[in-house]
């Protein structure tokens, strides 16, 4: 699948992922491949993204690594999950 | 006969003046080209909270009786006018000013107008006449999200409180760097939204979740609509400006080249006027020696 990062200033991530996990407002939840189409507000955590994950070096220092996964905190946000892809609005 | 001294003091004025605004020239090219980066980097954003935001207020069932959306009966208006900080950028800050006028006779006559002034240049122009509402001019030192999103709020909280019946903002929208366009838009009340049958359909094929609810989501997505329609306006309105005052600059820069030269033939023309007007009394003399 699909997964993209976008803030109002710029675009942080874009590209392809095994599966990606992230803080919803009813709790955290991890979607895989060809997941139902969903619209979910986020809340404040962590989107944790599975697989090989290759950073822009600018936007690098935003993104922790650990343990297999790539996370990045946000502070709130919405999610739009579609034709297997994943679209993360973070603020 | 021109003064040789004088025409090559203007000759000195006149080129020191180009090289003011070539450089100004230059500068503003830079800045136009991270400015219009900055355009493009926030569409993703922008473009997908409308999408969002369209489709579920298209597919709503019933009204979604959003605060934002309460219309009322025009009393009081809040103009918030983007403009430059500095000048000389043509004609940039004057096409604002002359909306606003046109404004205050036309759309909103009769209506109790008070301004919220994003730029000095307006902040100048609305401070004469009416009641300033606030002047959010320091916000060009630094342009981020997280400012707007707080003079947004502030927006918000101003129609909620029912402080103003309607909100528009007027900018400079961007279309190239030699072209800006005047835009005024509504900000709030926020206009309400068509029902769209073929979305209806389609999310139902598509059987789409929503966590929480579709009215929450919307409720949560109204605002931050509104802080990107402000954050568009600023961006664009920046851009414009460097835009405006590039095109300025090299005009300019253009008319003091043109001058210069022009002063320049005069300089020449009255030097061989003087040497001429010389050897001639030499001659004269020498002749009248001779004699």
């Amino acid at each position: 699948m699909i997964l993209e990062i976008v803030t109002p200033e710029l675009t942080l991530f874009k590209g392809e992922v095994e599966s990606v996990s992230v803080p919803g407002i009813n709790g955290q939840f991890q979607m895989l491949d060809n997941h139902a189409p969903v619209v979910s507000l986020l809340s404040k955590g962590a989107v944790k993204i599975f697989g090989n994950v290759v950073l822009d070096k600018a936007n690098a220092a935003l993104f922790t690594k650990e343990d297999g996964t790539t996370n990045f905190a946000i502070t709130g946000g919405v999610l739009e999950m579609k034709d297997n892809k994943a679209i993360v609005l973070a603020d | 006969m021109a003064n040789l001294k004088e025409i090559r003091n203007r000759i000195s004025s006149v080129s020191s003046t180009m090289q003011i605004t070539s450089a100004m020239k230059m500068v503003s090219a830079a800045k136009l080209k991270k400015a219009q980066d900055a355009i493009t980097a926030m569409r993703p954003y922008s473009d997908k909270l409308t999408e969002i935001l369209q489709s579920l207020s298209s597919t709503m069932e019933g009204d979604a009786g959003s605060k934002f959306a309460e219309q009322r009966e025009v009393n009081k208006a809040l103009v918030v006018a983007i403009t430059s900080n500095r000048g000389l950028a043509g004609a940039f800050n004057s096409n604002i000013i002359k909306e606003l006028t046109r404004l205050n006779q036309e759309e909103l006559k009769g209506v109790a107008v008070s301004y919220m002034a994003i730029g000095k240049k307006a902040n100048d122009f609305v401070s004469k006449a009416s009641p300033v509402q606030s002047n959010k001019s320091d916000l060009f030192d630094d342009i981020s999200y997280d400012n707007v999103a707080v003079i947004a709020e502030e927006l918000m909280e101003l129609f909620v409180t029912g402080e103003f019946d309607k909100i528009v903002i007027v900018y400079n929208s961007f279309k190239n760097a030699a072209t800006q366009i005047v835009r005024t838009e509504d900000f709030l009340p926020l206009k309400p939204v068509a029902k769209d049958e073929e979305a209806i359909q389609e999310q139902k094929e598509l059987d789409y979740i929503f966590e929480p609810s579709k009215e929450e989501i919307i409720e949560e997505l109204i605002p931050k609509s509104l802080k990107m329609q402000l954050y568009k306006g600023v961006r664009d309105s920046w851009a414009s400006e460097h835009g405006a005052r590039m095109t300025a600059m090299h005009k300019a820069t253009d008319n003091a080249t043109e001058l210069r030269d022009q002063l320049k033939l005069t300089y020449n023309k009255a030097r061989q006027a003087a040497i001429t007007n010389e050897i001639l009394e030499i001659v004269g003399g020498a002749e009248a020696l001779n004699n």
